[in-house]
């Protein structure tokens, strides 16, 4: 469960949050508002690299704030990036070792759980392919299978369907879908594409302009005249 | 190409797990080596195993500066000066203790090791321009303290100086006292140095250095500490700078002061820029450049500060149109041969490496260029 508590953050006079609060207790959680609304830097809060002003954020009842980013990682927190992060010169592998690496995993096992998510995100023929020879659709599995490594208790991703085609965007899903039961992990689920949301997502934070703007199961949510006007209707 | 299949069913997917063949260059490495510095030793005169064995020592800084500055994009403008660490610290101990040759190189590489971290600590808070003017000067520092202290030649007291009389020659390795032996010796220690940068590259140090390169953001949420991968990587830069130390201090037995100028240390970048910073040849060919280069226009009687000239022109080249360098350039040349020959059979997996720097530009891991 991930309690989110007067989140305030502040760059010179711009508020990208400011006061949020939220509960979020689904297995997959939808987090949509219009560009600018403040998504990814509420990601960016829960990975410390912004610290806000005021406020708080629990995972499973632990404060996470306090710790230190690579603390969080070993606390099961994990992250894809609007714009995909895989180094280039690393194989698909050594890309998921890379964090496998730092959780303090023991030998073998280390093996094994890189196989598992590289299997899992259907990357297992291509695991021996060079990062810059992945294709992005590719690049994105391998962003998720680095997050699904070590135990993760909670995943953040930021926009993992942009720029995939249609047959693409329909086995993202299933792989999304799979990862809770999978992996025992929750996830938070930032994107653009509503069929996407309401085909995954139990529940759904709605910001605008760094404020909730609604919460709840996502198909009420996103049938809210409210979001229409503030994001659907603009879109 | 195989389309992906579906995911999110488990895995009676075949994953491929790696093999050992990227451990190839730990054999590959030794044995080229050896085997040019053995057809070198046969060839070559006195002149010319002297000047090649101090080649090999400066190509181990030369793989220390590839490191920081291809794995990481760090430009750190004082490792000539480590090599007068880890120098002083052999000769030192040497003098001191009458340690086996090894134990007084091993020391003199820890020293320049730790003297390196510290050196580099400016970089956990400084990047590009602003480290390198840091360590240019702290380069200008040692420059006046080797001025003022020298070198330790069999004198005692902490500083070891002796009277110009009675000043004394550290012994070369009972291994190698002859100077083919010894020049083998040293390219011995070139190739050891070099394997272990590779083993670290292979390994869990390399895979956080590359998601360091990946963007500092990536890495964090990789859990990579950034503080200790950044100092490990000036660790072993400063460690492989000190061996090169050792290594000229036995070759002629003393070390003349004049020689750690902190123009040293920038001739030293800019020739590994030019070998090239991201194959480990690459700090061979920084090796010669530096050293068998000049001696051949001065046997050919060029004037010494026309290198100087040639190799600001090859920098500019390197920097310009191939920031990968001449060892790149190799690299490049000997896939496409390898692509020609065996265009059928199965691609090899590219290693083509971008430069670290380029990617560093691209900091925060959300944008990137
Ligand atoms: N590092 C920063 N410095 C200043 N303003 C920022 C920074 N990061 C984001 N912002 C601002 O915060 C607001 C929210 O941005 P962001 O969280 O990226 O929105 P979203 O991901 O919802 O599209 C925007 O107005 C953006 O300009
Ligand atoms: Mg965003």
């Amino acid at each position: 469960m991930i309690r989110i508590e007067n989140l305030t953050v502040q760059f010179g006079a711009v508020r990208p949050l400011d006061g949020l609060s939220a509960e979020l207790t689904q297995p997959i959680i939808g987090l949509v508002g219009p560009n600018g609304a403040g998504k990814t830097t509420l990601l960016n809060v829960f990975s410390g690299f912004i610290t806000p002003v005021t406020g708080s954020i629990e995972l499973d009842g632990r404060d996470l704030l306090p710790l230190s980013p690579t603390r969080r990682v070993q606390a099961g927190l994990r992250r894809t990036f609007q714009t995909e992060q895989v180094a280039d010169d690393l194989s698909a592998w050594d890309n998921v070792l890379a964090l496998a690496d730092h959780i303090g995993l023991k030998g073998a096992t280390i093996g094994d759980d890189v196989e598992r998510a590289l299997a899992f995100t259907g990357l297992g023929p291509r695991a021996q392919v060079m990062g810059a020879a992945l294709n992005l659709y590719e690049r994105r599995m391998v962003e998720i299978a680095r997050a699904l490594v070590g135990g993760p208790r909670l995943i953040l991703m930021d926009e993992p369907g942009a720029g995939l085609d249609e047959a693409e965007a329909l086995r993202l899903r299933q792989c999304i879908l799979g990862i809770p039961k999978a992996f025992g992990a929750t996830v938070l689920l930032i994107d653009h594409d509503v069929d996407l949301i309401s085909a995954t997502c139990g529940e759904t934070l709605v910001l605008d302009f760094g404020k909730r703007l609604a919460l709840g199961p996502t198909r009420s949510v996103l049938d809210d005249p409210v979001v229409h006007r503030a994001y659907l209707g603009a879109a | 190409m195989t389309s992906p299949s579906l995911p999110g069913e488990p895995a009676h997917l075949t994953v491929e797990r790696p093999g050992l063949g990227r451990y190839r260059t730990l054999v590959t490495i030794p044995l080229l080596l050896m085997a040019g510095a053995v057809l070198v030793s046969l060839a070559a005169n006195a002149y010319w195993i002297s000047t090649l064995t101090s080649a090999a020592a400066l190509a181990l800084a030369a793989a220390g500066v590839a490191l920081l500055y291809g794995q990481l994009g760090l430009v750190s403008l004082c490792q000539f000066s480590l090599i007068g660490v880890g120098g002083w610290v052999t000769l030192r101990t040497g003098f001191a203790f009458g340690w086996p040759f090894e134990l007084s190189l091993l020391s003199g590489g820890i020293a320049a090791s730790l003297v390196g971290v510290l050196c580099g600590l400016p970089a956990l808070r400084l990047k590009g321009l602003y480290l390198a003017l840091v360590t240019l000067m702290l380069a200008g520092g040692f420059q006046v303290i080797i001025n003022a202290f020298g070198f330790p030649d069999g004198g005692s007291g902490f500083f070891g100086r002796a009277d110009a009389s009675q000043r004394l020659m550290l012994p070369r390795p009972l291994l190698a006292t002859g100077n083919e032996a010894y020049f083998l010796y040293a390219v011995g220690v070139l190739a050891l140095g070099l394997m272990l940068i590779e083993l670290h590259r292979r390994t869990k140090p390399g895979r956080s250095w590359a998601m360091i390169r990946a963007g500092e953001t990536t890495a964090l949420s990789a859990g990579v500490n950034l503080l200790l991968y950044k100092a490990w990587a000036f660790a072993l830069a400063g460690f492989l700078a000190g061996l090169a130390g050792g290594v000229l201090a036995a070759g002629v037995g003393q070390l003349d002061g004049r020689a750690f100028s902190a123009a040293e240390s920038l001739n030293l970048f800019a020739l590994t820029v030019v070998g090239g910073a991201y194959n480990w040849f690459g700090a061979v060919i920084a090796g010669l450049l530096l050293r068998a280069v000049p001696s051949l226009l001065t046997d050919h009687g060029v004037d010494g500060y026309l290198a100087m000239v040639i190799f600001g022109a090859a920098l500019l080249h390197a920097l310009v149109t191939a920031p990968t360098g001449i060892a790149g350039q190799i690299a490049g040349l000997g896939q496409w041969l390898t692509g020609l020959i065996a265009s059928e059979s199965t691609p090899s997996p590219a290693q083509q490496e971008a430069p670290a720097s380029d990617k560093l530009a691209a900091e925060t891991g959300e944008r990137r260029p």
